[in-house]
């Protein structure tokens, strides 16, 4: 809108000034910060302890630090399994809405609640009322249909599934929603038409509109994996990490070290990892989408 | 064009029976948990209301009077840093959504869409890389375990979605409106003030309710930031959760008074959640 010719005008850099400041302030220098305490021995615990330069130290812990071996693992379990889960339920429930105009709107709303809900509240209600082993409704289910009762939350296995469970709960309804976002915006004809050519409409969807609403799906996936790699909250409530570190989370281990034992330095080290994997995840599916999408066109 | 009949297909209609009770079950168990005593809860779950048990409030009593000054403490507390939160961030996204919509960066040496992707890509960051220097920052500031300075924190992680939510606001202000207002002698930033926050100010709201619901639940930076003076809401429920774990009478009050607030916010904002959390890369 601006014409060129004009003079320049420091008016728009005054707009993003605020922004950036912002961002500068309270991410690149905290960011650069954990970096900087990542080589450092802080006492959170002790003011008077000297804060002594560690070196590599922390970084050199890592490799030998078998808990940290474990958490990762389960981070990294959480993400391999729970996002192409709610990936599919979302999926199919997407495409279920996108043709049942009727329904559509009240639907959509209704499921969409548990997005709005603190995580810490949902873990609560879904995972410690309903997954209770002894006076829970989910088990009380189970045994009615005559079927053995599941160690919910004190089987290491079970403890794990159901985090997952009550993360899905509550994170479907994105995947759900950005794939009807996707769906309504490509037109319902060219699926059509592909049926008229194809055997079934089961194969018509994946021929046709799942490769047109990648694009879609990416994005869904991609924030969800990073989101899914910080998961703290809902383990906390559910079950504190435990039985034993069974469940316990990268973030969660972090949060002990720094807050717990006061190890600011290996604390900021072991959630520099964090960032480093987020990093490494975000790029990977990047690079896989683009191959796939190469691939499909 | 002849019409392809189409059927709706067995399987969607068991999914969305199915997805419908999973999701709604919960919710119902909550609430009737709310309403119920302990001869209520154990040793065999109830189901309905005047059926199987009589609704009482005691619950609510509990929460209203023996935990009266920590429940109100936690409210206010969240209210606190959620409205700063989100008033920073919607402040600061507002006017960066304006200069993204309107002006062109490439003269200073910065193309829109990569400064659009510098914001969105805060989004990509977990919380706990930047938490500890936080804690470092605020203890020798003074302000650990302060509501409003919690809310300083949750500017970061808004003003992501603040940025593009007021960005597509602003978008939608047809430029000729503007022009006018700049051939009438208006300046820039009259323009602004005058003519397009008005018309894109429903966008706004949206977008500081969106960042009111996000720092209300939010759980690593409260629990870490602040102690008892300025627990939030999310901590002391999660608190609760261990001490009171088989009160479920009186965790589900207090879950229900946290949430309600959100859902009344959240089916205001609705469209616009996915949007904001997607952050623009999708046209929700």
């Amino acid at each position: 809108m601006d014409r060129q010719g004009k003079k320049r005008s420091l008016v728009p850099v005054l707009f993003v000034a605020p922004a950036l400041l912002l961002v500068i302030v309270l991410t690149v220098i905290p960011l650069l910060s954990s970096l900087a305490l990542s080589f450092l021995n802080w006492d959170f615990g002790n003011r008077m302890a000297p804060v002594r330069w560690a070196g590599l130290s922390h970084w050199a812990r890592l490799f030998s630090d078998t808990h940290f071996h474990y958490v990762m693992l389960t981070t990294l379990l959480y993400f391999v399994v729970g996002i192409p889960i709610q990936f599919f339920i979302g999926l199919g429930l997407a495409r279920s809405i996108d043709r049942a105009r009727r329904q559509q709107n009240w639907l959509r709303i209704i499921f969409l609640i548990p997005m709005m809900l603190s995580p810490v509240v949902v873990a609560f209600v879904v995972g410690r009322v309903m997954f209770n082993e002894a006076v829970g409704p989910v088990n009380a289910v189970l045994m009615a249909g005559g079927l053995p009762t599941v160690p919910w939350l004190t089987n290491s296995i079970g403890a794990f599934v159901t985090v997952l469970i009550v993360d899905t709960w509550q994170w479907v309804p994105f995947f759900m929603l950005v794939l009807l976002a996707g769906l309504s915006a490509l037109s319902n004809e060219v699926e059509d038409a592909a049926r008229l050519d194809t055997t079934s409409d089961i194969q018509a969807f994946w021929r046709v509109t799942f490769p047109m609403l990648l694009p879609w799906s990416v994005t869904a996936i991609l924030i969800r994996s990073i989101e899914m790699l910080k998961i703290a909250d809902v383990i906390v409530v559910l079950t504190n990490g435990g039985p034993g570190i069974a469940t316990e989370s990268l973030t969660l281990y972090a949060y002990r070290v720094g807050v717990v034992n006061f190890d600011l330095g290996y604390a900021a080290t072991l959630a520099f990892s964090l960032a480093i994997v987020a990093t490494v995840v975000a790029t990977v599916i990047l690079a896989a989408t683009r191959r796939l999408v190469e691939r499909l066109t | 064009m002849t019409r392809i009949r189409r059927k709706i297909p067995v399987w969607s209609i068991t999914l969305q029976v199915v997805w419908f009770i999973i999701v709604v079950f919960p919710l119902y168990w909550m609430t009737i948990t709310a309403f119920k005593e302990r001869a209520d809860v154990f040793p065999l779950p109830t189901f309905l209301p005047w059926v199987d048990f009589e609704p009482t409030l005691s619950a609510f009593r509990t929460v209203f009077g023996q935990y009266r000054s920590q429940l109100f403490n936690a409210l206010a507390n969240s209210a606190i840093a959620s409205l700063v939160g989100a008033f920073v961030a919607t402040f600061a996204g507002a006017l960066a959504g304006y200069g993204l919509a309107r002006f062109d960066y490439r003269q200073f040496g910065w193309k829109n869409d990569n400064m659009a992707f510098f914001f969105i890509s805060q989004r990509m960051m977990p919380p706990v890389a930047v938490v500890f220097p936080f804690l470092l920052m605020y203890r020798y500031a003074g302000v650990l375990d302060r509501a409003w300075s919690l809310g300083i924190a949750y500017a970061l992680f808004n003003l992501p979605l603040a940025i593009w939510i007021t960005r597509d606001a602003f978008r939608a202000v047809p430029a000729e409106v503007e022009e006018s207002g700049l051939v009438d002698g208006c300046t820039r930033l009259g323009v602004f003030y005058k003519i397009s926050l008005p018309i894109a100010f429903p966008g706004l709201v949206t977008a500081f309710f969106v960042s009111i619901i996000f720092a209300w639940n939010e759980f690593l930076f409260a629990l870490i930031l602040t102690f008892r003076r300025s627990q939030t809401l999310p901590v002391l429920i999660s608190g609760q959760a261990n001490e009171l774990g088989a009160y479920w009478w009186i965790m589900s009050a207090l879950g229900l008074i946290g949430i309600i607030p959100m859902v009344v916010l959240g089916l205001y904002a609705q469209k616009w959640l996915v949007r904001g959390l997607s952050a623009g890369s999708v046209k929700g």
